[in-house]
């Protein structure tokens, strides 16, 4: 156990050398490599968050343009939805519209054809009936069926209640004109007479009676005294008839019930 | 037998020797030198490292966080002093196993040497770090009574350092060629194992002390001198 002095003194250079050595070639490079890569390591992180960060803006943007994107879409399909609604409704009605036209012109036309046929059908029965009853009275009677009409209006003068005969003298005597009797067929004097002596003795003795003819009364004979009328014909009976027929090819009328 | 490698003498010019302590000194010197020169030669700074980088960083990152545990300071400008003491310290006692070596670290002369930087170390980092009359005023605290004592303290530290270092590899050392002559074949290798972990032991202690005194110096509420018990 001793001690060397000049080894000492040469350990310690030694030691001394050794330190710088170790610094040199150990601890610095060493150091500064761990120290750059910790750097490296922290900017990497950095940019990395950077990047993150960037995305997730990017993709929040995204997002605004899906939303906005749906948005939109559900717009223009609710819109096309709408306007295709809109048309369809538009043409129903046009299509509803057209068929009522058509319909209505159907009607129409079968109004028409109705009347036509009525009318045509009234003028063939009146016909018809006026030669029935004229050849079957002249077959019954050997009557005229002028002379029975006359009769029967005459008939019909004479039975009057007192409302209708008040009624027609009052209006007689309101206007200055004569009471006017109108018939189908042309009456002969005698006839004549008997209807004035008639009218005479049923409604205002001695005023005038002027006679004239028309073809509307179809068949028959009426008095016109200012705004009072009293008639005998076979419209009144065709006009019943017609109005069965009518209502027997009326589309309305159910068969069975009666409308009046 | 010769128990210092200070005895062996390999070349002699007049006065000047080269002993065995000196030649196997510089044999660890250019073992550590020449691993970090070939290791740092082609250091990386990327995220992937060679296995041989990886040791020296993991060996230069434990050594920094010892020092901070310690002293509580960064680690940086303590760490070339007190790393190359556990360097050349733990080299110096592993090589042990090679045949023919001698630990220089068995030499009282190596040990004597450290112990005397660290020695010089302390009063330097105290004063660069809080000035001369601050360092110095460590001396008379709490009074100027305990000057005597205090310089005392220091200088028995420091042998005490360099003793401890010097008999443990030392002793085993003169254990093995002991136990050599006694029962040899495979009870020495049991020694030699023993042996590689009191140097690692020993190597960490010294390098640890020398940081708790140059601690004690550089810290501000640290009055009094650090540790001087004799552990181990």
């Amino acid at each position: 156990m001793s001690i060397d002095w000049i080894t000492v003194s040469a350990q310690i250079v030694n030691f001394l050398i050794l330190v710088w050595l170790l610094k040199r070639f150990l601890y610095q490079p060493v150091i500064r490599a761990m120290d750059r890569r910790e750097q490296q390591i922290a900017s990497q992180l950095d940019e990395a968050q950077a990047r993150e960060q960037k995305a997730e803006i990017k993709s929040q943007e995204y997002q605004v343009m899906l939303t906005e994107l749906e948005r939109t879409r559900d717009n223009i399909l609710a819109e096309t939805h709408a306007k295709a609604e809109q048309q369809k409704r538009q043409l129903q009605d046009e299509a509803r519209r057209e068929v009522n036209e058509t319909r209505e012109h159907w009607q129409r036309q079968f109004q028409l054809e109705k009347a036509e046929f009525l009318s045509n059908a009234r003028n063939q029965i009146a016909n018809t009936v006026q030669n029935i009853a004229r050849n079957a009275l002249a077959d019954l009677a050997d009557i005229e069926l002028e002379e029975q009409i006359i009769a029967s209006f005459i008939n019909r003068l004479g039975s009057l209640d007192q409302r209708s005969q008040t009624l027609i003298q009052k209006s007689s005597r309101q206007s200055s004109e004569p009471v006017r009797i109108t018939s189908t067929f042309k009456l002969d004097t005698a006839a004549r007479k008997r209807l004035t002596h008639a009218v005479h003795a049923n409604l205002v003795d001695g005023i005038e009676v002027e006679y004239s003819e028309s073809a509307e009364l179809l068949c028959g004979i009426a008095l016109t005294a200012g705004e009072g009328q009293l008639s005998w014909n076979l419209a009144d009976y065709i006009h019943k008839l017609n109005q069965d027929v009518e209502q027997a090819i009326s589309p309305d009328t159910q068969p069975g019930t009666e409308k009046e | 037998m010769t128990i210092s490698p200070d005895n062996i003498i390999f070349w002699q010019w007049g006065t000047v020797s080269l002993n065995a302590t000196i030649v196997y000194t510089w044999l660890v010197m250019a073992l550590l030198t020449l691993v970090s020169w070939l290791v740092t030669r082609r250091i990386s700074f990327g995220t992937t490292i060679s296995r041989w980088q990886n040791l020296l960083e993991v060996l230069v990152t434990g050594i920094r966080d010892q020092i901070q545990e310690v002293s509580h300071q960064q680690p940086g400008k303590y760490l070339p002093f007190v790393g190359t003491l556990f360097l050349f310290i733990a080299m110096a006692n592993l090589l042990n196993v090679m045949p023919g070596y001698m630990a220089p670290t068995g030499s009282l002369s190596t040990t004597t040497a450290l112990a005397i930087c660290v020695f010089a170390a302390v009063p330097i980092y105290g004063i660069a770090y809080e000035g001369p009359l601050n360092y110095l005023a460590h001396y008379v605290k709490p009074t100027l009574l305990m000057l005597p004592f205090n310089i005392i303290g220091e200088i028995s530290r420091t042998i005490a350092l360099a003793v401890r270092l010097y008999g443990n590899i030392m002793s085993g050392t003169v254990i093995v060629a002991i136990l050599l002559s006694l029962t040899p074949y495979f009870f020495p290798v049991v020694m030699q194992l023993l042996g590689l972990l009191t140097g690692m032991i020993q190597a960490y202690i010294f390098a640890i002390l020398a940081m708790v005194y140059i601690a004690s110096a550089t810290s501000a509420h640290a009055g009094k001198p650090g540790s001087t018990g004799n552990r181990k």
